[in-house]
């Protein structure tokens, strides 16, 4: 397979599986948890998870929702990104997808740990963080991108590239 | 990646964002009934229960669940998830709800505490909509079982209207000689029942209560920095205006009676209200304002054709509360 159609597997790969990350990691989440502190069986907390995806009080598709906002944002960003990206500037595609890393990094880490805590620590105040978690990652993903890209220009540093 | 490749997958993610949406919209709403009305049928009590939560969220529009939520109040062996489809009733079909009143209220008399303490706890789901319950609830203060008695409380509160009635009663608990009993009165005035001038006495007399939980919450009943109604009323007011009207805001508002006649403006247009429920109260606070809501008279007239006969009833009842001549006798609702 060539570098271009490797490329190409790459983006699609991050671009679906970032949006179904985003859509599914509250419910996996609150059904593994379920699972293994509460009812001890998948099945059944896969029931109660479908039980109050809409019902007053949880609305976990909602949550869901929330959480997927700023990872679909990210997902149309790493399509045109890497998309446009040509396999004949490899310096420009490692630094893009150094970039993209660093993004991705502080969107799956940020998100599994607010959703984790939450979870396991339960509190009245604690659902806030489902309002609260889509707009700090609107913030921090660009910053997660920036930094691991200057990691990636400074690494891949050579006369030629200008990228 | 070509430019069509880039275009076909966006594509793909605006289809799936789409069916999440009408997955959405197939699974809230009134479309929802059916699948809840059939889940009101399931074996399992907690998805009995989520289902009349989410039918009492819908509201009016869940009324072809009402037998449903009917037969699981009367008859279901699980009493939460009775007192669930109870509480459900009261946002969707008053008369339905009165029906569930009506059919549990025997039980207040029966042999069996346990039987005697869940018609006490299916009156309080019912909420305010169970007021002609409250009688027979003060006298099960006098119950002999602790439990009866505590649950009972916890009813009134709930049902909290009228206030008349209700608020002697709670202060009657206050010095009931169980614990458990006089620590769900007084929760009812630090959270749910702005205590008045007149309970603070009695309030004031809990503070040197043996059990220090009661002591506390007395002082912070006594502490509430919007203990008196006009600190209150003020901020409903505002809460109606902006189209805000819930059942919690126009409870309280009829539990202060003639002190909350400044709100009588905003609380007329609410007598159009979609809910019932809200109608229903809107009624009431009417009502246990009296003279002072003369000028709800003429929408109050008009209010004696809504649809639901409990809103006409209490419509009535606060036309005759005002002391107008213009309340004509209505359909007796099933009491």
């Amino acid at each position: 397979m060539d570098t271009g159609k490797k490329l190409t597997r790459l983006t699609v790969t991050l671009y679906w599986g970032c949006i179904v990350f985003g859509l599914t990691l509250p419910g996996i989440v609150m059904i593994v948890h379920d699972a293994y502190r509460r009812h001890g069986g998948f099945v059944e907390a896969w029931q109660d998870f479908r039980l109050h995806l809409f019902a007053p009080g949880y609305n976990l598709f909602l949550i869901g929702a929330l959480n997927a906002l700023p990872f679909v944002l990210l997902a149309i960003f790493i399509l045109f990104h890497l998309g446009t990206a040509t396999a004949k500037e490899p310096v420009i595609v490692s630094r893009r997808l150094a970039g993209v890393a660093g993004a991705l990094a502080v969107a799956v880490g940020l998100s599994t740990w607010a959703h984790l805590a939450t979870t396991l620590h339960p509190d009245a105040q604690g659902a806030l963080v489902y309002f609260f978690l889509p707009v700090y990652l609107l913030g921090l993903i660009p910053l997660g991108y920036g930094c691991r890209r200057l990691i990636g220009t400074i690494a891949t540093r050579t006369p030629a590239a200008k990228g | 990646m070509t430019q069509k490749y880039i275009w076909l997958n966006l594509g793909g993610l605006i289809a799936l964002l789409g069916l999440l949406g009408l997955f959405y919209w197939q699974s809230t709403g009134a479309r929802a009934v059916p699948a809840m009305t059939d889940a009101l049928k399931d074996p399992d009590s907690k998805v009995r229960v989520a289902a009349a939560q989410m039918l009492a969220e819908i509201g009016p529009a869940a009324k072809p669940a009402v037998p449903g939520l009917l037969n699981q109040a009367l008859h279901d062996p699980n009493q939460y998830a009775g007192t669930t489809a109870a509480g459900a009733l009261q946002k969707i079909d008053l008369a339905a709800a009165r029906q569930v009143m009506a059919a549990s209220l025997p039980a207040l008399h029966d042999a069996d505490v346990q039987a005697r303490r869940n018609a006490c706890a299916m009156m309080g789901s019912l909420g305010p909509v169970a007021k002609p319950a409250v009688p027979a609830l003060v006298a099960a203060l006098d119950d002999t079982s602790e439990t009866v008695r505590m649950v009972a409380v916890g009813a009134l509160g709930e049902i909290g209207i009228p206030a008349t009635l209700v608020i002697p009663a709670l202060v009657k608990a206050l010095r009931d000689p169980a614990q458990t009993v006089r620590h769900r009165a007084v929760s009812q005035f630090a959270f749910s029942i702005p205590p008045s001038d007149a309970v603070v006495p009695h309030l004031k007399q809990l503070l040197e209560d043996k059990d220090r939980s009661v002591a506390s919450l007395a002082k912070s009943a006594l502490n509430s920095p919007h203990r008196q109604a006009k600190d209150r009323t003020a901020a409903y007011v505002t809460m109606l205006q902006m189209g805000n009207a819930n059942d919690y805001t126009l409870r309280q508002l009829a539990q202060f009676g003639p002190e909350a006649a400044g709100t009588v403006p905003a609380v007329i247009p609410v007598l159009k209200h979609e809910r019932p429920l809200n109608r229903y109260l809107a009624a009431e606070v009417l009502g246990a304002i009296g003279p002072g809501a003369r000028e709800a008279v003429p929408a109050l007239t008009a209010a004696l054709q809504d649809e639901d006969a409990i809103v006409r009833e209490s419509t009535a009842e606060a036309l005759r509360a005002i002391g107008t001549t213009d309340a004509p006798p209505v359909t007796a609702a099933p009491k």
